[in-house]
This record gives structure tokens, sequence and C-alpha cells, in this order.
């Protein structure tokens, strides 16, 4: 019976090719590390995040006037309304850090290199996509900082040849931050996350296509490489519990810990905060742009800080396989680059001071020289590699390649 | 590798080197002793906030059926809210003009403050009990300066450290009634929390196990660098 069903579907649809191309028989390398398991992750959250906005959805009010309080009414009176904002806000923190330790493994494992180019693009657009919908949705609880962070923000494009005034009051919808961008961000917010699940598709059949890199950097040889099903579907399964321990701890037991203060005074477009800070996920960026003393340069550093991941397949130029692994000079470099992006952070949080202001430069320095000194550095370690001795496998694959 | 351990000691040496920075406190210090989460705490807080707080404050959030929740009578409830149905929220008796009027400034909604200022609770203790007589003898507070609250405790003024001792108890009930009205559902979350928590570690370990049961053959295969 069973059988008769899949062979009469299999006429009409290709379920059991489907399967057995991406999952049973998707070939995967044995020796991917739990790094690998970030991508995954990502997805789940993703999925966790609709789940949770559509149902917040039902009860919130996208009104400037009533905002605020139905975010209490939901707090308070709906039936585990407390747990459906607290998994989606905390939810929004958790994508940034797998996204951001996705990126982080592409990085030091050199994922982003050829032939897996249009698997980060893809990817690169999927983060900017994720920075909007976050931006959008932080400003729906409508408190002080939602506001004020969304009024320094829309007020950037301003730095828009000639037309900056007019792109502000276009994207605020009024010329400041009110209910009508209150109501366009809020249908923003509940639209994008469906075009992102839409580049997630894509995002995988590149994957699928050019198939998982693995922390050796080699192409493995067929016998290496085991079917995602079941090996990998339980992995992840393990990666997820392991995942969903630490989420829980934030959102059961600190789940203010993502939620400023000020962001529980509703908005006040009199009377500015003390101290405006993005979220934490944007701090970094943040920094970068304070760094840059002119408007214009530092939204232009800023958009370049985001936007230069994309050049990573063109400006690593050198032919030694696998990313960090068998290359000191790139390892030290990515380690230099995440201390960087940490500091940029904590500058990011902070009031502006001579200090701090001193620090953020020298960090952004850092920040986009690990970028720019990159063709030559990655090519001088070629050489001095090939010279000093690479494993003979590693050897042959690289000369292999010139001949 | 080569200089594989090295570069990352630096690295790690570099981020410790960054801890003090990360360590810094927030600008005003804050009284940071406990504060009471227990239910006769919360109680004799929300007896002192709806008689002597709702003065002048409001609770917009909080509803008078909350108070029959936290273990009130229903006479004190009803002698509390007068003429108002018993789901209207907390208003304050002097309405916000007169307020104005006596005090420069309308007096702020209470239900969200313990989420609303950095410290939470502590910063609500600190508030109260900051009150004191500064160099030029005037009335002020140590951690909002600018307030146009009265020194409601009396606190500038006691000396005796027995009765000091008794208002100190009286504002850490009160901090402690006014956490529990920024989040009414904390103790359910936290009750909730260790059954979840509890359950994925043992779903975890169990998956784990599957995980190496499955994962039997090939982890037996040679490694591969």
């Amino acid at each position: 019976m069973f059988n008769r069903m899949i062979s009469w579907i299999d006429q009409r649809f290709p379920l059991t090719s489907f399967v057995k191309h991406d999952l049973t028989g998707y070939p995967t390398p044995r020796n991917l590390s739990y790094w690998w398991n970030f991508g995954f992750l990502a997805g789940f959250v993703l999925v966790l995040q609709l789940a949770t906005g559509i149902f917040l959805a039902m009860h919130y009010k996208a009104d400037s006037g009533m905002a605020f309080d139905s975010i209490q009414h939901i707090m308070r009176d709906v039936n585990y309304g407390w747990l459906l904002r607290y998994l989606h806000a905390t939810g929004a923190s958790a994508f940034f850090v797998v996204v951001y330790v996705h990126m982080a493994r592409t990085l030091y494992y050199g994922s982003y290199r050829k032939p897996r180019e249009l698997l980060w693009w893809t990817g690169q657009g999927l983060l900017l996509l994720l920075m909007a919908i976050s931006f959008m949705g932080y400003l729906l609880p409508w408190g002080q900082m939602s506001y004020w962070g969304a009024a320094v923000i829309t007020n950037l494009f301003r730095a828009t040849p000639f037309i900056g005034d007019q792109v502000v009051i276009w994207l605020r919808g009024d010329y400041g931050v009110g209910d009508a961008t209150l109501t366009r961000f809020f249908a923003l917010h509940y639209l994008f996350p469906f075009i992102i699940v839409g580049g997630v598709v894509i995002h995988l059949i590149a994957l699928h296509t050019v198939k998982s890199s693995n922390p050796s950097g080699i192409n493995l040889a067929d016998k290496d490489n085991i079917p995602f099903h079941p090996y990998f579907t339980i992995k992840d399964m393990f990666g997820l519990g392991v995942y969903l321990l630490v989420f829980f701890v934030f959102v059961f037991f600190f789940p203010n810990a993502f939620i400023e203060a000020a962001n529980n005074i509703p908005a006040n477009p009199m009377q500015t905060p003390p101290h405006i800070v993005p979220e934490w996920y944007f701090l970094p960026f943040y920094a970068i742009l304070r760094s840059v003393p002119d408007l214009i340069g530092g939204v232009v550093a800023m958009g370049l800080s985001v936007m230069i991941f994309a050049a990573m397949p063109y400006m690593d130029r050198s032919r030694i396989p696998g990313g960090a692994h068998y290359r000191p000079l790139y390892r030290l470099q990515f380690y230099i680059f995440i201390i960087a992006i940490f500091v940029l952070g904590y500058v990011g949080s902070q009031p502006v001071t001579d200090n701090i202001v001193l620090l953020g430069r020298g960090a952004t320095l850092v920040y986009f020289a690990c970028f720019l000194f990159l063709p030559i550095i990655s090519k001088v370690e070629e050489r001095m590699l090939l010279k000093r001795g690479l494993p003979p496998a590693v050897r042959a694959m690289v000369e292999g390649e010139k001949a | 590798m080569i200089n594989h351990r090295s570069s990352k000691r630096f690295c790690l040496v570099l981020l410790l080197g960054l801890l003090p920075l990360f360590a810094n406190a927030s600008e005003e210090k804050l009284d940071e002793s406990p504060i009471p989460t227990d239910r006769a705490s919360i109680q004799r807080g929300a007896e002192e906030v709806v008689t002597t707080c709702g003065g002048c404050h409001g609770l917009k959030y909080v509803k008078y059926s909350d108070l029959l929740t936290l273990g009130f009578a229903k006479d004190k409830v009803d002698g509390w809210r007068g003429p108002l149905p018993l789901d209207a929220a907390l208003k304050p008796q002097m309405s916000a003009d007169d307020a104005t009027a006596s005090f420069g400034v309308a007096p702020p909604d209470l239900s969200l403050m313990a989420a609303a200022r950095e410290g939470g609770g502590h910063y609500l203790y600190s508030y109260l009990t900051g009150y004191h007589i500064n160099d030029k003898g005037e009335l002020t507070n140590s951690v909002f300066p600018v307030t146009r609250m009265p020194d409601v405790l009396g606190l500038s003024g006691i000396t005796d450290p027995k009765q000091r001792a008794e208002m100190e108890e009286k504002a850490k009930d009160v901090s402690a009634f006014l956490i529990w009205a920024a989040d009414p559902h904390a103790q359910e979350r936290k009750h909730l929390g260790y059954y979840v928590l509890a359950y994925v570690f043992v779903m975890t370990i169990l998956l784990f196990l599957w995980k190496k049961q499955i994962w039997h053959d090939i982890d037996r295969q040679p490694k591969i660098e």
C-alpha cells in the first residue's frame, strides 16, 4: 500500500529522487566538526522566529498609541504570551550568535573559496535581510531605545547623495519617526522573513550543488563522504539539544539580558535618552560608523564593513587549500580580526570619550587592514609554505593545480 | 602544525588583556543588598504601594484582581478599589494635573519601574533610601539628584538606627513588589524553566548516545588530517 502510494506520487512529483539526492544519498564529508552545525541551527532559529512571530502578531497592535501597551498585554494577559515574547526577543539575539559563528567558520576554513562563491554571496544577502528585519523588529515595542535607535539609523540615510533628505522622509513615511514608520516597519518585519525563507532555499540549492567544504579543505575522495542521513541528521539533532540548553537558560532565567532598561519606557519624541546604543549585534558596525568623523564617510565605512565579506573569494589569493588549517599567517589574521570585532563591539557600547574614539579608530583600521592586506599576505604565505613544506598530499594538490 | 598553539595563546593573552575594559561598573553606586522575593514581603510592599505611593502614582498594567492572585483578601481589595471594577488598573488618588501643580511634574507610572531602570530593584531600593541632607543643607537624593518626589520614608531626618532599619525594610518590600509588578510571571517562568531544562538535558544525552551509536563505524575509521 505504502509503496504504491509512493510510486503514485513519484510519477507526478520527484519525491523519492529528492529524498535520495538531498538526504539519504547526499554526500557529506565525514570529518565535519561541530562548527558545521551552525547552518542547521540558523535554519532552526528562523523557523522558531517565524512561529513565535506569527502568534505575537495576533496580539500585537502596530499603532504608536497602542504598541507599548499591547506588548504589556502580551506579557501579562495572553496565555504564555511572556514565553512567546521572550522566545522571540532572545531568538533575535540567538539568530545573530548562530549566524556570526556560521560566518566565522566559513572564514576560518576558507569555505567561501572557489567553487563556493555563490554560496557565500547568497549567505551575505541573507545576513543583510536579517539585519534589516531585526532593525525593524526592534522598533515594534515602541520603547525609548526602539524609537531613538530607529531615529538615529534612518537619519544615516541623509548621507545619500543629492536626495538624502527625501530618502529619510521616504523611509520614515513622515518627517520624524512616527506612526507611519511603525506601521510600515511592522508590515515589512512580517514580510521579509518569508523572503529569507526563499533566500535559504537558494542558499541550500547552491550548497547541494557544490557540497559542503570540510576542515581539511581538500575535496575528499568518495570513500570519505558519508550520506547526510542518518549521520548528519542525528549529529544536527544532538547539536540542537546543546543549543537549546543554552538558549532556554536565557529564555527562562535571563530573558532581559538583551533588553535595554530604557526600552521599558514608552517612546517619547521629546526626550532623548542619555545614551543611545543599538542592539549588541550591531555594536561593531556602529563603532565603525562613529570612528569616522564625517557622516558620509562613516556611513560608507559602515556599509563597507558589512559588504566587504563578499570580496573574500577574490582577496584570498592563496592556492593552499583549507583556510586557516594549513596557513599560519591567515590563522593569525583570523584571530586578530575576531579580536578587532570584540574591541569594536565594546567601543560601540560605550559613551564617546577621547580614549574610546582612539580605540575605535585603531580597531577600525585593523578590521579593514585584515581584508585589504589579505591579497598580499596570502601570496607571501603561499610562497613561504611551498618552500617550508606542506603535507605531501596538500603539496601535490597545489602543484597539480599549477600544471 | 606550525604555530597553531602559539598563535592561539597569543590571542588569548590579548583577549585577557582586554578584560579590565569590560569590567567597569555603572555610573552611580547602587546599594546591592538583596531584595526579598518571598510572598510576604511582596504583599507588605503591595500594601505600602497601594496605600502610600498610590496617592500620586498609578500602576496601569496592574489590576485590582491581580492583588487577589497575590493573596489579598477580597474585602481588603474591595476597600482599596472603591467604586472601580475589579479588572481596573491601580489608579492614583491624585489626578496628574493636581500632582503636576504640586510637584512640577506628573508622577510616573510604577508598573514597569523595576524594569525601566538600570539595576532594577537595587536602583529602586537605593533611590528610596538615597535621600539625605547635603553639605549646603538641602534635601537631595544620591541616585537621582533632580527628583521632585519628597522623602516619603523620611530617611533624611531619621537618625535612630532602629527606626532607620525599619524604614529600610519597608523600602525593600516596596522594591520587591515593584519587581513583581514589572514581571508578574517571573516565578511561573523560572518554575517552568527547570522542567524545560531538565527535559532538554535528558533528551540531549539520549541524542548524544544515539549519535554515538549511528557513528560507531565511522568513528573507528582513521582520522582525516
